[in-house]
């Protein structure tokens, strides 16, 4: 019998031991694929060439949230894990956190938003509203307004005459340089690039009208684009450096010109008066004609207090059409697509000879327009709803950016063979609701 | 003039039910064997896996027993190197059986109170999941009263009617965002019932070889009236009404096993159990709110499940008069499909390792306990319905102890 009691106290202890061992050894482990390279690439100083979305501009202005969430910025701090160095920006101070001011949505009614300008906080240092200067290394070189034409302007004036171009110069460089200029001499390892974008979207922007004297509303010729590109990506890789183009969205894809419809316009106007028949626009060629949804008005046109109004009532009679710049007629749309299509085979067959890797972002936002769903969130082109754009229905949100983050980090992978870890999209917010009605 | 349709906020639906819910957890000894034993009248615990076998119980007998379970599961999103991990929670299957009979009758009456289906997962509200899910605890407790006939000295049949009490609690992060950036969030959480049956054969041959035939029918659950909690931004109010209820139904599928056992010796005794759950029943999942808003339509999502089935193979052997020790191994074939799996029930095919013991003091007392351990096999999904993309990769530990008296 004590032979049995002792078995019985070793069966007991070892039953516990290996209890103990099990849940000891217990946490359930993923290994990672591909375990951790650069590939091909060298990731230790990447700068990001382009406009507003490189800056992180969003909701209509440049402000210090938008820019922590730049897609080159949430790509830079991935690149950390496979030797990617420190990344730099021209961060507006804490203090001074809402930059050059941008609008917030103060109210949403029966899914009538209200937009509501911020104006405290800013980083506005004289009375010609310009903006606070940053001095030191930058490699987020987005700017806001930048274009491919411009960035070559020979006259040098775009440097005084950009807010946020010449927020980054020093006084003895604003009007003395250009952007193409500008962005050389970095000892750059790695580099992303995109831009153009404003070289249509200017032109659409204002209702595809060329203001005399104004160059952000020129249509950039496309032979022009394609020779200034390459040279942009000359210079770029003139070290032999690797990096990544992007393409340029379909203007149509983003709810700039997706959300005020003529349809919806016509609805609205029949709500308070049944006798309404029509909208009524004028086109590029200054014909007048009724509108339909293949008609873009742009977004402002909600706010601008104009539609109805008159003794003869605005867009709603042949004698008071909405006005051209108010609008991408049909033949415009198709125009402006053309130049898109144009200045993308650009951009891909001068990346391709380079042997870079290509963000084609062109395509990805044409899925965004129709819907997609990442990771539990549906993410579409819609406006505020839509969550990937910005109240200006043009800039991306935190999440719109961290969803382009990823269409470059998934294009540089497939390109170089590097494992630079996606951005988890569910960190980054949509559109900020306010909690009152 | 702009309508702001969120429908696609919840177009996902919330619940889903998979071999992750199916809690093998039902009698210590059973346990310590992977779950084998129908064709075994091992003890009360047959009450539930095959009220055939009660009548041949020597002895009346209560027990109770508790597993207290821990579900470790860890997920990477596809692409990212960040490992998550679900918070350390411990849910409490229990048993509860009472088995009583004139000594030298032909016949046996039961009464089962266990926990066959459930679920407590804790994710947190701030993994890269939370707009699938960021908790689930769900309770399904059923009560079976039973009767069993020895229908000769080698047959016996019994048949216990079930009646299930449903808890449920489900939570998940809406991807809209408040003033100062965090998410909405939605809660449901409701009570159900449901009914149904359990029946089994147990036939004892001249070999002294067992075979067990049992059915458990499926408890379709009907949850009425729950509370459907949703905190939004205010200016979403209007499309998440306060103080919402919905209704949904829970099919807990229909198990089906056939169960040998074999005396190796005197002393020890191997049994066999192949289970074939009839998962198919759980085709779609439909959530039914009392009021409706155009950015929250009632849903109805596919599922899809395929049966899932398990074969477990477990060893009993008498070390003394009052000492039996026990093994078992089984594996698991998963219900879910590609493109179905998600963080309720990160599924898929399952080993199975156990190892218990009994210890028999007295006539009328006897202590037995078990450790549980499941391996489910990393899982590389993409969710059809959330998108959500990633590896799942799952451990159970669940040590249990119960205690019998018996006269």
């Amino acid at each position: 019998m004590v032979g049995e009691f002792k078995m019985k106290k070793y069966i007991l202890n070892s039953f516990i031991a290996a209890a103990i061992l099990f849940t000891a050894a217990c946490k359930p482990e993923i290994e990672t694929p591909a375990g951790t390279t650069a590939g091909q690439a060298n990731f230790s100083k990447y700068i990001a060439v382009g406009n507003s979305l490189t800056s992180g501009y969003a909701d209509g202005g440049l402000y210090l949230e938008g820019q922590k969430v730049a897609y080159p910025n949430l790509i830079a701090a991935k690149m950390s894990s496979v030797g990617g160095g420190a990344f730099t920006s021209p961060f507006f101070n804490e203090d001074r956190l809402n930059g050059s001011g941008y609008i917030s949505l103060t109210a949403l009614v029966n899914g009538t938003p209200t937009l509501t300008p911020v104006t405290d906080k800013l980083a506005i240092r004289d009375a010609a509203k310009h903006l606070d200067k940053y001095s030191g290394e930058i490699q987020n070189l987005g700017i806001p307004g930048m274009r491919v034409d411009l960035s070559f302007d020979p006259t040098l004036t775009f440097s005084a005459a950009n807010p946020f171009f010449e927020r980054l110069l020093t006084d003895a460089q604003v009007g003395k340089t250009n952007y193409f200029q500008y962005i050389q001499g970095r000892n750059h390892t790695f580099f992303s690039i995109w831009l153009g974008n404003n070289d249509v979207l200017g032109y659409a922007l204002n209702g595809a009208v060329t203001v005399a004297g104004d160059p952000t509303t020129v249509l950039t010729d496309k032979v022009t684009f394609s020779s200034l590109y390459a040279n942009l990506l000359n210079a770029l890789t003139a070290g032999g450096q690797k990096g990544i183009v992007a393409t340029i969205p379909d203007v149509t894809a983003i709810p700039y010109f997706n959300t005020v419809k003529p349809s919806l316009l016509l609805a609205a106007a029949k709500a308070s008066n049944p006798a309404a028949q029509a909208v009524f626009i004028q086109t590029g060629t200054g014909a007048v004609r009724v509108a339909t949804d293949e008609d873009l008005i742009r977004l402002p046109f909600q706010s601008a207090g104009l539609f109805g109004q008159g003794t003869i009532p605005y867009g709603l009679h042949p004698l008071n059409p909405i006005a051209n710049n108010w609008v991408l007629d049909k033949d415009e749309v198709i125009k402006v697509k053309d130049y898109v299509n144009s200045y993308n085979s650009s951009i891909k067959s001068i990346a391709t000879s380079k042997g870079l890797a290509i963000a084609d972002t062109y395509a990805y936002f044409n899925q965004v327009k129709v819907g997609v769903l990442v990771q539990g969130i549906g993410i579409n082109a819609a406006f505020i709803s839509g969550g990937a754009f910005s109240l200006d229905g043009i800039h991306l949100t935190p999440r719109g950016n961290a969803v382009i983050a990823n269409v470059f980090i998934d294009a540089i992978n497939a390109k170089y063979g590097s494992t630079i870890p996606t951005v988890d999209v569910t960190q980054y917010r949509g559109v900020k609701f306010p909690d009152t009605k | 003039m702009k309508k702001i349709l969120l429908s696609v906020l919840l177009s996902a639906p919330l619940w889903v039910l998979g071999q992750g819910f199916q809690v093998n957890l039902q009698g210590q000894k059973q346990i310590g064997m992977a779950g084998a034993g129908s064709a075994l009248a091992l003890d009360e615990a047959s009450v539930f896996y095959n009220p055939g076998a009660v009548s041949f119980l020597e002895k009346n007998s209560v027990s109770a027993g508790v597993n207290p379970l821990l579900f470790k599961s860890a997920f990477q999103q596809t692409g990212s190197n960040v490992t998550e991990n679900v918070k350390n929670k411990i849910a409490p299957p229990f048993e509860f059986y009472a088995v009583w009979g004139p000594k030298s009758n032909k016949w046996k009456l039961g009464l089962g109170v266990y926990t066959p289906f459930g679920g407590l997962v804790d994710w947190g509200n701030d993994w890269s999941g939370r707009y699938a899910l960021t908790s689930l605890n769900l309770k399904a407790i059923y009560f079976q009263p039973t009767l069993s006939i020895k229908i000769t000295d080698r047959i016996g049949i019994g048949a216990g009617f079930v009646y299930n009490h449903g808890d449920v609690n489900l939570q998940r992060a809406l991807p809209v965002n408040f003033p100062d950036g965090r998410s909405g969030h939605a809660t449901l959480e409701g009570t159900g019932k449901g009914y149904g049956w359990n029946a089994g054969l147990y036939i004892k041959t001249l070999s002294n070889i067992s075979f067990a035939l049992v059915h458990k029918s499926k408890v379709v659950t009907k949850l009425d009236n729950g509370t459907a909690e949703f905190d939004v931004p205010g200016s979403l109010r209007s499309s998440f009404p306060a103080g919402n209820t919905f209704n949904a139904e829970l099919p807990l599928p229909s198990t089906t096993s056939l169960g040998i056992g074999i005396p190796l010796s005197q002393s020890t005794t191997l049994a066999f159990d192949a289970s074939w759950v009839q998962w198919h029943i759980y085709q779609d999942l439909s959530f039914d709110y009392a009021t409706n808003t155009p950015a929250l339509a009632d849903t109805k999502s596919a599922r899809n499940y395929r049966d899932g089935s398990s074969f477990k193979l477990g060893i009993n052997h008498q070390a003394s008069e009052k000492l039996a020790l026990r093994a078992g191994v089984g594996y698991a074939l998963s219900p879910v499909q590609d493109g179905y799996v998600t963080p309720e029930a990160p599924d898929a095919d399952r080993y199975i390792l156990s190892a218990g013991f009994g210890y028999t003091p007295t006539r009328h007392f006897e202590v037995n306990a078990s450790f549980f351990f499941e391996d489910v096999k990393s899982r590389k999904q993409k969710n059809i319905e959330t998108g959500l993309d990633g590896t799942f990769k799952t451990l159970v530990y669940a040590p249990g102890i119960s205690l019998t008296y018996k006269w």
